[in-house]
């Protein structure tokens, strides 16, 4: 089976700037009633909203490409729901749901495609700054629908060196036990003038929105562990089409699947340089305090 | 002299051409172009241009020939020790905040106008020309976003709840009397199921934007240590035309001058007394006394 990604591009493009963008940006920052997804005293929000989100591109996608798979945020069951080799879309009806309740203007729908587990389409909307990072496997990136020249963009930033870098970083839903400890414990040693030392960290609250924003040039690399394939699937297509890469986040996973859970994401470098950035993934694999595991 | 509602208003408006007109504009075609050419200031991480000394100093110029008396004080030409503010109406001034934004081309480096008169912000004007968001204000005459008046909406604030903004900063030395380490052990204790679990934490790396964000309620509040009068003066008088408050990061301190170097804004659309719940809520997190 032969698939036009650059179609799907365009059809996923549409469905998130004229379907889902008004429905998230209208109801942005009005939902005061939220279930927490687990326990009492959680963090990880969901709305009406998310469900109904999804439904609505769950239905548009069925009717045009009925024999495609669907994992979505909302619909998922764990254990169950797997990725194949099949064209399976993976979605996320609205990323950063927690910047969703508060009104942060960084909530975004994440539409990805995966084709043999490889993300080959990725279309990420954030109607609020009305900013569409769109991408399909070797046809580049569009911002705004308009090609983005990424090596151009790459020449102005320079090389790629850890204690030069801005590197974005979330604690997640989780806050207690291993995990959250390895993350505090690797956030200081990024910090601190005797390990990384890096320029700064940024938190925008949504994984898609980080990744777009790498392979924008805005951002030099993401590292985090909890999310899922929804989480980042279009924006890994986005990423590695503007010479980006996704690795594990701990020590010498060079190579994972979409759903590994944790994730060192990486912008690309000048002239496809392939040492510098895997020379700038081992110096931060070495931040690493602890490992991330997530059942 | 205490200028009057009107006055202030003009000094508002002034600042608004200037930075919609002028400023914005260099400040956006700059963006991310300077990577290879920053001095290094204290160790590297903070970062500056030399388009930041040239905005300084252009609106040095345009604000003395428009209000030759009024003080001026600037991120750019700041004297540690000798620079004071005092009572007069003085223009406190960032070129670019958020410069190691602007260096990396990540879309919140802003230039952030104030005016101080009796040691307090009476007006304020924050410009991010990347996202094109104008946050502006003046004593009595409200606040607003791209022209249009900021009013939040009635909600409750509770800790738990929050969506607090947190910077890493550049003072990064680990010792366990150091600021460093007490922002880490606080942050942690922000975030911590045992400790006050809070919905989460926005690192936007401007404090001027990130205070603006509180103004508009797009975020719960905003705690700091080590930024400058210039990183807060204009941002203030837009929160506090909100009903958003200021006070210090150090428990206790319900009342700071400009200069603290030690901030924590909270926003409006609750009671004061929610304010003043969710502020002793906060400091009972932190962990030390943040000293500069």
């Amino acid at each position: 089976m032969t698939v036009d990604l650059a179609s799907i591009e365009k059809f996923l493009c549409d469905l998130a700037t004229e379907k889902v963008g008004p429905i998230i940006k209208s109801k942005s920052g009005t939902q005061q009633d939220y279930d927490l997804k687990t326990g009492s005293r959680r963090v990880d929000i969901v709305t009406a909203i998310d469900k109904q989100v999804e439904k609505l591109i769950w239905e548009s996608i069925r009717a045009q490409y009925p024999t495609f798979k669907f994992i979505g945020e909302e619909s998922y069951v764990e254990g169950e729901s797997k990725i194949t080799d099949d064209p399976t879309f993976i979605i996320d009806p609205i990323d950063g749901t927690t910047n969703f309740v508060h009104d942060f203007p960084f909530s975004c729908t994440s539409l990805g495609l995966t084709i043999n587990k490889e993300p080959v389409v990725g279309v990420i909307y954030n109607p609020h700054i009305d900013l569409l990072i769109s991408a399909s496997k070797g046809n580049g990136i569009r911002v705004n629908g308009k090609g983005f020249d990424h090596q151009a963009k790459l020449e102005s930033m320079g090389s790629l060196v850890l204690n030069k870098s801005v590197v974005a970083l979330q604690p997640g839903s989780a806050r207690e036990g291993k995990n959250f400890k390895t993350k505090m414990a690797t956030y200081e040693k990024l910090l601190s003038c005797d390990y990384g030392f890096v320029h700064g960290f940024r938190n925008l609250g949504s994984s898609a929105m980080t990744m777009a924003y790498i392979a924008m040039g805005y951002l030099d690399s993401y590292w985090d562990g909890g999310c899922y394939s929804w989480d980042v699937c279009a924006g890994w297509c986005i990423l590695k089409e503007a010479g980006g890469r996704v690795v594990g986040a701990n020590p010498d996973e060079w190579n994972i699947e979409v759903d590994n859970r944790t994730y060192l994401a990486v912008r690309g470098t000048i002239n496809n340089d392939v040492d510098e950035q895997k020379k700038y993934i081992k110096d931060f694999w070495a931040c690493v305090d602890g490992q991330l595991k997530y059942d | 002299m205490v200028l009057s509602k009107q006055e202030l208003k003009e000094v508002e408006n002034t600042f608004i051409g200037l930075l919609k007109n002028e400023i914005g504009p260099l400040l956006k075609s700059h963006a991310g172009t300077n990577l290879q050419s920053y001095d290094d200031k204290s160790n590297g991480v903070d970062l500056v241009t030399a388009l930041d000394k040239k905005i300084e100093s252009i609106i040095k110029s345009e604000l003395a020939s428009k209000y030759p008396k009024f003080k001026f004080i600037g991120e750019e030409t700041y004297v540690e020790g000798v620079t004071k503010i005092t009572n007069d109406p003085t223009f406190i001034v960032d070129p670019i905040d958020g410069t190691t934004n602007f260096i990396h081309g990540y879309p919140y480096s802003c230039t952030s106008l104030g005016l101080a008169e009796m040691g307090e912000p009476v007006v304020g004007a924050v410009f991010n020309p990347h996202l094109n968001q104008l946050f502006h204000a003046s004593k009595g005459n409200g606040a607003f976003l791209n022209g249009q008046e900021i009013k939040l909406t009635e909600r409750p604030l509770i800790l738990q709840k929050s969506l607090v903004a947190l910077e890493g900063g550049s003072e990064r030395t680990e010792s366990s009397q150091g600021n460093f380490d007490k922002k880490m052990g606080t942050y942690k204790n922000l975030l911590s199921e045992s400790g006050a679990f809070v919905h989460g934490f926005r690192s936007v790396g401007s404090a001027a934007m990130n205070i603006c964000y509180v103004a508009n309620g797009m975020l719960d509040a905003y705690w700091e240590g080590g930024c400058w009068a210039w990183d807060v003066c204009a941002a203030w008088c837009i929160l506090r035309e909100t009903g958003g408050i200021m006070i210090g990061g150090n428990p206790g301190e319900w009342n700071i001058p400009l200069d603290r170097r030690c901030y924590f804004a909270i926003r409006s659309g609750c009671e004061p007394k929610d304010q003043k719940q969710f502020a002793e809520a906060f400091w009972s997190h932190v962990a030390g006394k943040l000293e500069y």
